[in-house]
């Protein structure tokens, strides 16, 4: 129980509130307003409508939203909103959040439990960010004898590496981060980093466990990258380009999992090895090398490994829907927006208001973005419920999976793509085009 | 090496291959205790099991309470089994002190102690699913003993640490509809235990991963005195209830469980079967039981053994467990010796895991039906 | 020492004072004592003679004229016989005890701390899961070694012959027995600790001159 200051007298705290305004409101005329006058001097203020952004202009347009409409629209459109917020990081991490929560509730029902049940009030639908919160507010521990820049810049590392891997993914049609004509081939570059940094960082960490889960995850990754590849080989054969939205774009009337579905299958599977869930988590497999080359990280470095491995899942299951589920191709459920108040405005009582820069998404986007998430959501459930019914694997098993079955799988149906090319049936001047 | 070692620890020279591994006693696929593994690669070397973490003295402390003092602590190795290891200790100081069981209370004896089994097979079968990282084999069976610890509540009164069992009897008598309440509770776990076939045991992962591991043949588990679902599962036609049967084990139906195969499967195997049987026992003893009558012998304040010894043994879930009790004139035993399952199993361990993958370490480990806590009194 | 009563819930004060008294008197005046107070508690009650049945003699015969005066049967009970020998000639025993009578594993072996002997009882439990005939027999074979009043666990006179040669299950029991009671097993190749921490710096804890705290 928290009491009074005996010495509290009420004019006393109005008087100490009337001097912080008085010096906070000095302070700023003083220093402030120059400092603020003096950077918009050197920036060059963007010309929209017709007029310079002069900071009264900003404060005045603050509360008229036909004028604040173009600048949203501009920024939407800059690459840093592209990166940080849409098609990029922070879509992503929501998704993945999101889908976690409805993997965590779904998993608890099979197991007959509840899940999160009091963070949130509602279903414990907080828990994730109480999890996040958690995580930063715990302590940082180093082992005494890691290396330790290494160390440290291995989460970043594998954060950063996810968030690349994210970027190449596309949302919807003209929504993507980094558009390369080779974006593919980025993809596998991209992957191919994740098991350089879980051994950089299982080797820094100097523990016997974490070696042992960064060589578990090394091999793994190594034996799955293959048939990963392989698999995807199929579809750049019928689609002739090595381009995501190209690759997307070709979907429009049948998707690539109709005539590839053994690559689609292997795809799956290497993509579950890929992100180490059940049942290939051997690397971080808790009853044999306690949480493998994750075992010395703790606090946040631990929740941005976590971070990371959901990007990466998104990212994966992205993929997945742009190679073989089409994308963001489907039919138009989206409403389009009403004309009348494009061309007419919005009438409230005596007021008129015609808002320029509505609307603020096209139709289009918006439909292919909708029909995105639900094929993205509906993979990355697939891809955690196994957690479900499923032990883990052997590490011999494993590879023996990934080194002979898997290949032998892929190079099945990319003779059939060949095929198919060949009987032209597929490809440029084929039967279906 | 300059610096002074502390007396009795000494240092070793391994090959630079080599890399030994300390699996526990903090490690969360060691139990209370620890494993010094040495790996080549993946494949382990040697093992060497270090149990004594969890050592109390049980047989020490044995020695300075009389034979009533004694029960609520000598449960306490395995709380999961309360009953059972009980069980021999009650045989035994009814022999020694020459007391006459009630019929009634015989019954009941065997209820709770199947009741037990049931509950530590359970529990033991949770850790085996989160050891291989099926995630909802650890959940459902760890749900579904609840119903068991419910009806044994209801027996004795407490959850876990029953202190049911003593000598002369049991307790007190079964509260009012315990019969009608135990019969559905047994179908419902019967019910339960299918499901757990199609989820765990017949998951093609799960076969993969424990089938032809950790091959322990007959022959083995008769030369390492192996016990419990160990030796049966090795081929080894041994269950004390059938072969020097105790209180009313004679008079009940139920089927010594034995697989031929002696790997991890059939090791695990072998206890969800017994479950099936301990159902069967359950129904049959709730059908002979008399229907009234004392449940228990009054013994007399401080009684005192003569000068005698006396070695008793059961079948608890763990396998035979077994206490030996010399006795001299005095209220207090002179020495207990508790002969454990769990002690006797760990044997096969370094056997067994030499030559394994270090992946197939928590699946032999866990399927020896190895209770540390229990194994360290 | 114990004075509680057995915990169906009786006043305590007799069963407190009993035993203590009874210490002290006579062995008629402790009878008077207890008739007293109504107890029928007699230390040395009559026990009935058991039958003893004739499958057991018959193992225990086989052994006795074997052995002789090497072995003497303690006890021959329904499915338990007790055998003991001297601490020289336990190897040869067991060894007949595993051929000829078809014995093949350990179940548990213990030590007893006699002190006033000054001796410690080495008890094996043998069983036997390949002969139907002894599934239900423990026979219990037990020797005695020497007991040093300042233990020196594996330097001192407290040792016999290890019988992992013969029951290779007694390997982690005898390990037990050597650190809880000192006896150190010849031949055997493990003689290391178990249960007790590698820093133990005390008496082996089973004996009766170690005493546990608060009792």
């Amino acid at each position: 129980m928290s009491t009074i200051a005996p010495q509290f007298r009420l004019s006393r705290f109005v008087a100490s509130l009337f001097d912080i305004i008085f010096w906070v409101i000095l302070i700023f005329s003083l220093v402030g307003l120059p400092i603020v006058f003096i950077v918009l001097f050197y920036i060059k203020m963007p010309v929209i409508n017709g007029q310079m952004l002069t900071p009264y202009l900003a404060l005045t347009w603050m509360a008229d939203p036909s004028r604040t409409l173009p600048i949203i629209k501009t920024l939407i459109h800059t690459t840093f909103f592209h990166v940080l917020a849409f098609p990029g990081f922070g879509f992503a991490a929501l998704l993945a959040a999101a889908t976690i929560f409805v993997e965590r509730k779904f998993l608890a029902k099979i197991q007959l439990r509840v899940g999160p049940l009091y963070c949130g009030k509602v279903e414990g639908i907080l828990q994730l960010m109480g999890d996040g919160l958690k995580l930063i507010s715990k302590e940082i521990i180093i082992p005494a004898k890691a290396d330790k820049p290494i160390f440290w810049v291995g989460p970043l590392l594998f954060v950063g590496t996810a968030g690349a891997f994210v970027s190449l993914i596309p949302v919807a049609r003209g929504w993507v981060v980094a558009n390369p004509a080779v974006g593919l081939l980025a993809v596998f570059a991209t992957i191919g980093f994740f098991p350089i940094i879980s051994v950089l960082t299982a080797w820094a960490a100097n523990n016997k466990w974490t070696f042992i889960g960064g060589l578990r995850a090394l091999h793994q990754m190594i034996a799955f990258e293959i048939p990963l590849i392989l698999s995807l080989l199929s579809i750049v054969i019928m689609t002739g380009t090595l381009n995501l939205s190209q690759i997307a774009e070709s979907q429009q009337h049948y998707w690539w999992i109709v005539f590839a579905p053994i690559s689609a299958i292997v795809f799956f599977i290497c993509i579950l090895a890929e992100l180490e869930r059940i049942p290939f988590d051997l690397p971080e497999a808790e009853s044999e090398i306690v949480a493998g080359w994750l075992t010395e990280f703790s606090g946040m470095m631990y929740g941005l490994i976590q971070l990371g491995t959901y990007l990466k899942l998104y990212a994966f299951a992205g993929l997945f829907t742009v190679l073989f589920l089409g994308g963001w191709n489907g039919p138009m459920v989206w409403p389009p927006f009403p004309a009348d108040i494009v061309t007419q405005g919005i009438t409230i009582g005596p007021i008129t208001a015609k808002i320029a820069g509505l609307p603020l998404f096209d139709q289009d986007m918006l439909n292919g973005t909708l029909w995105f998430v639900i094929k993205t959501v509906g993979v990355i459930l697939l891809i955690l419920l196994p957690r479900g019914v499923f032990p883990r694997i052997r590490i011999d098993m494993l590879l023996h999976t990934g080194w002979y079955k898997l290949i032998g799988l892929a190079f099945i149906n990319i003779f059939i793509a060949l095929g198919l090319l060949y009987a032209g049936i597929l490809g440029p001047g084929g039967l279906i085009q | 090496m300059t610096t002074q070692l502390p007396p009795g620890i000494k240092l070793e020279t391994v090959d630079d291959r080599i890399m030994t591994l300390n699996v526990g006693p903090q490690h969360p696929g060691s139990g209370h205790m620890r494993l010094i593994i040495k790996v080549d690669g993946d494949y382990i070397v040697s093992c060497d099991p270090d149990p004594g973490y969890v050592h109390r003295g049980e047989e020490k402390m044995a020695e300075y309470r009389n034979y009533i003092q004694n029960v609520p602590h000598l449960e306490r190795p395995v709380i999961h089994d309360s009953s059972n290891i009980l069980y021999p200790y009650c045989l035994a100081v009814e022999e020694l002190l020459g007391i006459e069981v009630p019929e009634r209370a015989k019954y009941i004896r065997v209820i709770a102690a199947e009741l037990n089994r049931c509950i530590y097979i359970l529990y033991w079968l949770a850790i085996y699913g989160i050891f291989l990282g099926h995630s909802t084999m650890f959940m459902w069976p760890a749900g579904d003993r609840e119903l068991f610890i419910d009806l044994l509540e209801a027996m004795s009164g407490a959850r876990v640490t029953h202190a049911y069992l003593v000598p002369g009897g049991v307790r007190n008598d079964l509260p009012a509809n315990f019969e009608e309440r135990c019969l559905r509770q047994v179908d419902y776990l019967e019910k339960r235990l299918k499901e757990y076939l199609a989820v765990f045991y017949k998951n093609p992962i799960l076969i993969s991963r424990t089938e032809g591991t950790g091959i322990l043949s007959r022959t083995d588990a008769i030369r390492l005195g192996t016990t419990g679902s160990v030796l049966r599962a090795s081929g080894v036609n041994f269950d004390i209830r059938k072969k020097e049967p105790y209180d009313v084990y004679e008079n009940l139906d139920f089927e010594t469980v034995v697989m031929k195969e002696g790997d991890s499967y059939a090791r695990s195997y072998v206890p969800y079967l017994e479950m099936f049987e301990s159902c069967r026992i359950i129904r049959d003893a709730i059908r002979k039981m008399p229907k009234s009558g004392s449940v228990r012998t009054k013994l007399k304040p401080n009684p005192k053994g003569g000068n005698d010894e006396v070695y008793k043994r059961v079948e608890s879930g763990r396998g035979a467990l077994g206490y030996y009790i010399v006795s001299n004139n005095r209220p207090e035993p002179y020495r207990v010796k508790i002969s454990v399952g769990s002690f006797r199993n760990l044997i096969c361990m370094p056997y067994l895991l030499k030559g394994e993958l270090l992946g197939n370490m928590p699946a032999v480990y866990w399927s020896l039906n190895y209770w540390p806590v229990e194994a360290d009194r | 020492m114990s004075s509680e009563n057995e915990k169906d819930g009786q006043p305590s004060e007799t069963a407190a004072e009993s035993p203590e008294d009874a210490r002290s008197l006579s062995k008629d005046e402790a009878k008077k004592f207890y008739e007293e107070k109504g107890i029928d508690f007699s230390p040395d009650a009559p026990v009935n003679p058991r039958p003893i049945p004739q499958f057991e003699k018959s193992l225990s015969d086989k052994i006795a004229s074997k052995f002789g005066s090497k072995a003497s049967v303690d006890y021959v009970r329904s499915n338990r016989i007790r055998i003991s020998t001297k601490k020289e000639d336990v190897s040869d025993v067991a060894y007949f005890i595993r051929d000829e009578l078809g014995y093949d594993h350990a179940e548990s072996v213990s030590g007893v701390d006699y002190p006033d002997s000054k001796e410690i009882e080495v008890v094996y439990h043998l069983g036997s899961y390949t002969d139907e005939k002894l599934a239900n027999q423990v026979l219990t074979l037990a020797t005695r070694v020497p007991r040093e009043e300042i233990p020196n666990p594996g330097k001192d006179s407290s040792r016999m012959t290890s019988l992992r040669e013969v029951f290779y299950s007694v390997e982690f029991h005898e390990r037990e027995c050597f650190e809880m009671f000192g006896v150190y097993f010849e031949g055997h190749p493990d003689n290391r600790r178990l249960l007790l921490p590698e820093d133990w710096a005390d008496i082996p804890p089973f004996r009766k001159d170690f005493k546990i705290k608060g009792r």
